[in-house]
């Protein structure tokens, strides 16, 4: 328990573990939105907002990237000044183009989900504040020509979003394990895999997606591809790290070589976050796998996984100077 | 209709992208040229000298005192390695930690808001208070590890040559002045007769990290003997 509150209090450390939350959520956030766009327009027959996935998404993409801009508010020193980061931009400064990326993606996510939440959304308002809103169902009937532009758009602002997460930790040329061209991949990747596990768990097990429909069998197709090329980053991340010689190699080694973080990464983020997951997908038989237990358990370690990968990179990543 | 609607639309974000692109463009290129720009205006700058240096600290409490630093945090700080060599032959190695002033300073590169900035009329790094909003991303970005957070402003702070403060009153910075052995030379880079300007002529020295590109404006002369690390 020493060391592991000693891992964590880090005199050097700036950004700390509630940093990797937020990571992890804006992540989540925009891995759930690609996902939900790519089922809605290739796989999903009928009213997209019926699906489960789709329910899903409409809660915890919203959810993700507010809580996850709340954490980042009030971890400013200022947390009352934040506005000042919205109306003063510095184009050099990833986190200012942040801003603007989250700022535009949120009003383009509750734009379409308005639109696939049409009926919904009108009969909350109905029964809320009766008709005198009736006017945003008029706005909605206007925009609806232009919701396949909308949704490419969203998509793009999506995977923006995942990598910037990426981007805005490699712009630090101080610290080698993040100042590195692999973090954005990673970071976009490790979003789709729990954009996907976040997908199965609340839209199977609360808004009840049945598990044979063809939206499910899609995510499970999709995750196991994702999970092997987030393993062949890592691979790729840390042996360019480690023949680049000099503070990259000494970055690399101090986080996976040996050490709290070591364990942290090896047992943790690739054990029990992508190696466990694969072989219990693989070895189990198809009617244990579609036990809502199994589910839960499967997608709970994809989700702890990216979250201690997050963890992962911020620790050891500030740990060590170029 | 809709192909006018259509056509509006791309025309505008065609604008929208391209005046974007020129105003970043722009915004770059006056930050290079204002980085590289070694005539005109002053670019103040300091040399350490690592071989005068006795470790009293009077620099650190002078600068404490004069720029109300309070305690728990500092500009400036003097470290020392060693000792080298066996009694009475042993010696310790003193070295200067504190903002280089970088004439492509990660800080004012990364800050969302633009409390750090560069003025250009000085070359000086500094931050303005009212624009921070305490994110620390200037805190992570320094490859000297010198800003820290104000526990009464609550914003990033570190040394400024004492530019509010000494500079103001057409001082020397408060550790010039308190350094018995001399150790401390400020003045003008641009200025070809400046004092700073032949110390660095005649003195073997360096500057940390230089290979980061953010050609940083305190100079080191270093410690007559071993490797300079």
């Amino acid at each position: 328990m020493d060391t592991f509150i000693a891992a964590f209090s880090g005199e050097a450390i700036v950004w700390d573990w509630i940093i990797a939350v937020y990571l992890f959520l804006a992540g989540m956030s925009a891995g759930m939105v690609m996902i939900a766009i790519y089922l809605k327009r290739k796989i999903i027959t009928g009213r997209a907002a019926d699906n489960g996935i789709i329910k899903a998404t409409a809660i915890l993409a919203p959810f993700g990237i507010i809580a996850g801009l709340t954490i980042l508010i009030f971890h400013l020193t200022k947390p009352l000044a934040f506005w000042k980061i919205m109306i003063y931009i510095n184009p050099t400064s990833i986190m200012s183009m942040g801003v603007i990326l989250f700022n535009i993606y949120m009003i383009i996510l509750f734009t379409w989900l308005a639109m696939l939440f049409k009926d919904e959304l009108l009969l909350i308002l109905n029964k809320f504040v009766g008709d005198k809103l009736n006017v945003i169902g008029v706005i909605i009937d206007k925009i609806n020509p232009f919701e396949a532009t909308i949704e490419l758009i969203l998509a793009i602002l999506a995977i923006t979003l995942a990598a910037y997460t990426g981007f805005l930790l490699s712009a630090l040329k101080t610290f080698p394990l993040l100042n590195n061209p692999v973090l954005p991949v990673l970071f976009l990747f490790s979003s789709l895999s729990s954009g996907a596990a976040a997908s199965l768990m609340c839209g199977v097990l609360v808004f009840k997606q049945p598990m044979h429909c063809p939206s499910v069998k899609w995510i499970h197709k999709f995750e196991r591809p994702v999970v092997l090329f987030e393993l062949f980053l890592l691979l790729c991340f840390f042996s360019g790290l480690i023949l680049g010689g000099g503070q990259k190699e000494v970055a690399a080694m101090a986080a996976i070589g040996a050490g709290f973080w070591a364990g942290w990464f090896w047992i943790g983020v690739v054990g029990l976050g992508m190696l466990l997951p694969l072989v219990l997908n693989f070895v189990t038989p198809e009617q244990t796998r579609h036990n809502s237990h199994f589910l839960f358990t499967v997608t709970g370690l994809s989700l702890l996984g990216v979250l201690m990968l997050r963890t992962f990179i911020l620790y050891a990543g500030q740990m060590t100077l170029v | 209709m809709s192909c006018t609607r259509r056509d509006l639309l791309i025309g505008t974000s065609a604008v929208i992208f391209t005046t974007g692109v020129a105003s970043v463009g722009a915004t770059l290129s006056s930050q290079v040229l204002a980085a590289t720009m070694t005539d005109g205006k002053k670019r103040y700058g300091m040399v350490f000298d690592a071989s005068a240096c006795i470790g009293c600290t009077k620099c650190t409490d002078a600068c404490r005192e004069t720029n109300n630093v309070p305690e728990g945090v500092s500009r400036l700080e003097i470290t020392r390695s060693g000792p080298t060599g066996e009694y009475p032959d042993a010696t310790y190695r003193f070295d200067r930690n504190s903002c280089q002033h970088c004439d492509n300073a990660p800080c004012v590169y990364v800050c969302p808001t633009g409390a750090a900035y560069k003025d250009d009329a000085t070359g000086i790094v500094d931050v303005e208070d009212d624009k921070c909003v305490g994110c620390g991303y200037c805190l992570v970005a320094c490859p000297y590890q010198v800003r820290f957070f104000h526990p009464e402003t609550g914003s990033a702070d570190k040394c400024n040559f004492c530019r509010d403060t000494n500079l103001k009153a057409g001082k020397l910075p408060a550790c010039v002045l308190s350094c018995p052995t001399n150790a401390l030379v400020f003045g003008d880079l641009n200025d070809p007769n400046s004092e700073i300007n032949k110390v660095i002529a005649n003195n073997a020295v360096y500057r940390d990290k230089v290979e980061l590109g953010v050609n940083p404006k305190l100079y080191k002369v270093a410690d007559s003997k071993g490797e300079i690390k």
